[in-house]
């Protein structure tokens, strides 16, 4: 029964004090989630934390959520936000979790094909604002108006930044292919999180 | 058609929102162009990425959190009825310290921000927001880490440990459960890791007292030897006495008694 029910639908019962409702929108969700988090980053245990958080944060401030809006760009929102406050108050020193927790790298590299290996390293060396883009645009199967409404921008933006992250990507693969070493950008904290007023 | 005007419908193309007749004019030109063709195919090599699973740990603490959602409604309603059956039970310092007064002081903090915003400039307004949002998620991993802490698998108390320490200053019941943990788990690898968590807040005198409290019950050598070794690392000096007991009791592990006979000699 809940199974039919849209997002939507389910996120005002959420709004209602219907907790458990949550729990179809965690199923239909963290993984994507996870997935978003992990291909922008790189970091499987941060990628599990943030996917926590954003949860914790649907939650909280589940009154904030406006039954015309769509459940996924909304969520989406909420989850740029929890990265973005994630970089800003991390402190090195704090980072206690890895050692509880599996490998960084993901666990089946071994199996997977040298092609997609050279992929996902590709995109982590694409620059972070066309990486986001791209793996929204690909992955988390938004359209470019939901995109854009998400970074607050202009469709048009949206769609040259997915083309400059493609020719980007091919440039990064090709050296990649061709046994050029890059310098693997690090995960986190190097590149400034982009305001989304610069990305005109 | 040149590469600059297919660069304007290739990303619509890519995601199969163009009109037949466009879409055929991209293909066309994809065929013929290499660059254009390769960023095509790359978009569709990118399919080849698989789709990674998060570990279970996910799915214990978010079934966690909703636990404690579901607990902290329940909470409300029942500290409403004892309310009305003695208002003697419920001190002022529980009430202050309870999960629901948390919310309500983020209400306040909410309100008070409102007002005092109107009459000041905004920024002030959105520090108090700020505040209140950061109390409420701080009250939150509290409330799965408590929740945690007393699951039944040792994975999931693991990961309760683990929440523990991502708050900047948990509050009292936090500590408790962890010292709990320590002294009464029958996992070893949870009360190490318990004792790595209380380990941040060592400076307190409260969490040193129930370090040293800690130290008799241990049976693990592993526990016992970490144990002397904050202690030391606390400079505690009343932790002597009891690493004098250890020192004497013959049933305790030979390295715990040269770990406790060195312990002495760091804190005398």
């Amino acid at each position: 029964m809940t199974n039919s029910m849209s997002d939507e639908e389910l996120m005002s019962q959420v709004r209602n004090g219907i907790g458990e409702m949550l729990g179809v929108l965690f199923e239909r969700y963290h993984v994507p989630l996870f997935n978003f988090y992990l291909r922008l980053t790189g970091d499987r245990p941060m990628s599990e934390d943030l996917v926590q958080e954003v949860f914790f944060r649907i939650l909280k401030y589940r009154h904030s959520y406006r039954t015309d809006t769509g459940f996924r760009a909304w969520m989406y929102q909420i989850a740029r936000n929890v990265r973005f406050d994630h970089l800003r108050k991390r402190r090195p020193e704090t980072s206690w979790e890895p050692s509880m927790s599996p490998a960084v790298e993901p666990a089946d590299t071994a199996q997977q094909s040298q092609e997609s290996a050279l992929l996902h390293q590709a995109l982590l060396h694409l620059g972070e604002d066309k990486r986001e883009v791209l793996i929204l645009s690909r992955f988390q199967d938004l359209k470019y108006d939901e995109i854009a409404q998400l970074l607050g921008c202009e469709v048009g933006t949206v769609k040259t930044r997915v083309h400059r992250a493609l020719q980007d990507l091919r440039q990064i693969f090709q050296l990649l292919e061709g046994g050029k070493s890059l310098p693997r950008k690090s995960s986190e904290g190097t590149d400034r999180w982009p305001n989304p007023e610069s990305l005109q | 058609m040149k590469c600059e005007e297919i660069a304007e419908l290739l990303p619509d193309y890519l995601q199969g929102r163009l009109a037949l007749d466009q879409a055929s004019l991209v293909e066309e030109h994809v065929r013929g162009c290499v660059p254009c063709g390769e960023e095509a195919a790359l978009w569709q090599k990118l399919a080849l990425l698989p789709e990674e699973q998060p570990g279970p740990a996910v799915r214990s603490r978010f079934k966690a959190m909703l636990e404690s959602y579901e607990e902290g409604r329940w909470e409300k309603a029942s500290l409403s009825q004892e309310r009305k059956k003695g208002p003697a039970l419920w001190g002022l310092g529980n009430l202050l310290q309870s999960p629901a007064a948390g919310v309500v002081w983020a209400c306040i903090f909410l309100v008070c921000g409102f007002f005092i915003g109107r009459h000041s400039d905004q920024a002030s307004t959105s520090t108090t927001e700020l505040t209140a949002m950061h109390e409420e998620l701080t009250n939150m991993r509290q409330s799965v880490a408590l929740s945690m802490l007393k699951q039944q698998s040792a994975s999931q108390r693991l990961e309760g440990v683990s929440w523990s320490t991502r708050m900047t200053g948990p509050d009292p019941k936090v500590l408790d459960a962890l010292l709990h943990t320590l002294r009464y788990d029958n996992s070893v690898d949870v009360r190490l890791a318990s004792l790595d968590a209380l380990s941040r807040y060592g400076s307190r005198p409260e969490v040193r007292r129930g370090l040293i409290e800690a130290l008799p019950g241990q049976q693990s050598p592993l526990v016992q030897v970490a144990l002397i070794d904050l202690l030391v690392d606390l400079h505690d000096p009343n932790a002597v006495q009891q690493f004098k007991r250890f020192q004497q009791d013959p049933k305790v592990d030979p390295t715990v008694r040269k770990r406790a006979d060195w312990g002495i000699q760091q804190l005398s």
